[in-house]
């Protein structure tokens, strides 16, 4: 277990490194500096500018001191268009929000999804299973950038129950549409692979001879079934994670919370490519170790996995 | 008793008598047979052509373009704006007073042509990469999976922006991007099939026969891909149309004059305070239409060319 922990940090680090290395010669190779406007500036002021954010330096020196600069004090580095801003003053502004209504949404989406995944497995061929089946394929269209407006029309525009935007520190009024919307298509699709990997759990042998002990449902379910069946929900759990943090985008444009993603999508409007790359980068963390979290809970859950 | 269970034998034999000197099926005679009975996806290739018909033949209906700006309208949409036979603006207009009909018409275009070049490059792409690391194996192949276990752990999303930022946000970086990302799970399925497929008794006929690599994947390895190709495939153009809308509705994709339905959904999402729910509903519609109607088609077509695997 230890060398397989090992073996995927190993792998981990690299990727990193890589994503970091792509960004940043991406944004070097860019047409035209930063700096670069209608209005040119004076040579001597141009050349002023770049001394101070360090970018009439050659390109590997850059690029390791960007590195560096990450990794020893976790220093995204200056914002190119406000002066009075670093790109850690971006996250460290929107990334609270970000991860509040993102959490909300990520136990929303598991929690929903595996308990209507179980009940439709449970009462196979009823009518609920018929709705949860439903439901599972129609989410498939209902991607978060639909669900939002739609959830305003409803709740805000004709029955005036939520307000249709804002944040105010998090209140649950203002939490609820954006967790809504950015969960429904994820728990659509947990709750799809929840229902057929429990039949086919509760069609294999173990099952047959648990029943035939004489044990009662719920003790077959819960002690039995209940754990095979998770397994392909939490090897799902990576890409849902990295999806929710991208739709948290529209979550931010759409309802105006103040999260990362307006700011992610304002910099990207701008050309303010270190926010832009700051911003990809701590995504790309995130992302990198909650699929290594995944992949060692995988292999605990199961110990068949070895690779 | 006897007589009776003689006749069925008699009939039995004759059935399949003419069964074999009637045509024989090929797998993609049979794939269409099984594909057309499928009611799902046939309605799905209706709707599906309606909508292409609808996106082409609109300008011969309207009188209105789709840059076009209707100045008698404008500031007072919500009440002449709307759609309306009298008007000829048959969708409505949108907020600037442009005809929605029109530009429904060509956002449908290019959100069927980024769906379709998506898929096609990750076809391209995907199928030889994978194809190339399932038929060599061994070191190559790790290497090879390695690389795209690593792009797939990337949040795909911000360096696709992140690329349309640095490059311009242009329909060919938009291509180029979404062509980027597409092939990777293509390519995993590629291989894997590949890997089945080269232990077959024909591929060591062709290597027995003095065929090259190169011959070997491309005559004897991908041709039998092609089933799973096509399916994955088709399943694939709906998920390139929900990636291109996304980013539209960020107003980081296609660019105006053009419009895509994901723009459209977003220019309709900023107005349903202002009750212009049309401008929000009638390019959802045709978005939910056509997804629905891709969606149907892939799994009418998986259960068409891959029956074992339900």
């Amino acid at each position: 277990m230890f060398k397989f922990i090992l073996k995927r940090i190993g792998i981990a680090i690299p990727t990193l490194l890589i994503l970091i290395i792509f960004s940043f010669t991406l944004m070097h190779s860019a047409p035209g500096g930063p700096f670069t406007s209608e209005r040119k500036l004076p040579e001597q002021v141009l050349a002023n500018i770049e001394a101070k954010y360090g970018l009439d330096q050659p390109y590997y020196k850059q690029l390791t001191n960007y590195v560096v600069g990450i990794v020893t004090k976790g220093d995204f580095g200056p914002s190119f268009r406000y002066k009075d801003r670093s790109v850690n003053d971006v996250i460290a502004q929107g990334f609270p929000v970000t991860l509040k209504y993102g959490i909300w949404s990520f136990i929303v989406a598991v929690s929903v999804g595996v308990s209507l995944g179980i009940v439709a497995a449970i009462n196979h061929n009823s009518v609920f299973d018929y709705l949860a089946v439903g439901f599972t394929i129609g989410a498939q269209v209902l991607p978060n950038f639909v669900m939002a407006p739609i959830l305003v029309i409803i709740f805000t525009l004709w029955l005036g129950w939520l307000p249709g935007g804002g944040w105010n520190g998090g209140q649950w009024q203002y939490l609820i549409m954006p967790v809504i919307a950015l969960s429904t298509s994820y728990m659509a699709s947990i709750a799809r692979i929840m229902r057929s990997s429990m039949l086919e759990v509760l069609n294999s042998n173990f099952i047959r001879t648990a029943k035939a002990k004489g044990l009662s449902n719920r003790q077959i379910i819960f002690k039995h079934a209940l754990k095979p069946a998770l397994l392909p929900v939490i090897s799902y759990l990576g890409p849902t994670f990295v999806l929710m943090i991208t739709g948290s985008v529209v979550i931010d444009i759409y309802f105006s919370t103040g999260g990362i993603g307006r700011e992610f999508v304002n910099a990207a409007l701008n050309r303010d490519y270190s926010v832009i790359m700051g911003i990809t980068i701590l995504m790309g963390i995130l992302t990198i170790t909650f699929n290594m979290v995944v992949d060692i809970l995988y292999a605990w859950i199961d110990p068949k996995i070895r690779y | 008793m006897m007589v009776i269970g003689s006749k069925k034998i008699t009939q039995m034999a004759q059935n399949m008598a003419n069964y074999e000197q009637g045509k024989s099926h090929s797998l993609w005679v049979d794939a269409r047979r099984r594909f057309f009975k499928n009611k799902a996806a046939l309605i799905s290739l209706i709707v599906l052509t309606l909508i292409v018909i609808f996106s082409f033949g609109a300008p011969y209906v309207t009188p209105w373009s789709n840059e076009e700006i209707d100045w008698s309208i404008l500031g007072s949409i919500n009440e002449k704006g709307m759609p309306s036979i009298a008007s000829k603006h048959y969708f409505g207009t949108d907020d600037l007073g442009r005809d929605l009909f029109a530009r429904v018409a060509q956002g449908t275009q290019i959100s069927l042509m980024v769906g379709f070049v998506g898929a096609f490059i990750a076809v391209i792409v995907g199928t030889l990469y994978g194809a190339v690391a399932g038929y060599f194996g061994g070191r190559i192949d790790s290497v090879m999976m390695r690389i795209v276990d690593i792009l797939m752990s990337i949040p795909y999303m911000f360096v696709l922006i992140l690329l349309l930022v640095v490059f311009g946000r242009s329909i060919i970086m938009l291509f180029v991007g979404l062509g980027l990302i597409s092939w990777l799970d293509m390519s995993r399925i590629v291989r894997g099939q590949t890997m089945v497929i080269k232990n077959k008794e024909f591929i060591e006929a062709a290597i027995a026969g003095g065929s090259n690599h190169l011959t070997i994947i491309t005559r004897h390895i991908i041709p039998n891909l092609l089933g799973i190709v096509i399916v994955y495939a088709s399943l694939l153009v709906p998920l390139m149309i929900l990636t291109e809308s996304f980013i539209s509705f960020l107003g980081l994709g296609v660019q105006e004059p053009n419009t895509s339905w994901g723009a459209l959904i977003s220019d309709g999402a900023k107005t349903v305070l202002y009750e212009r729910l049309w401008q929000l509903f009638i390019p959802l519609a045709f978005f939910v239409a056509g997804l629905f109607s891709f969606f149907f088609i892939g799994d009418g077509l998986r259960d068409a060319l891959d029956p074992k695997d339900r």
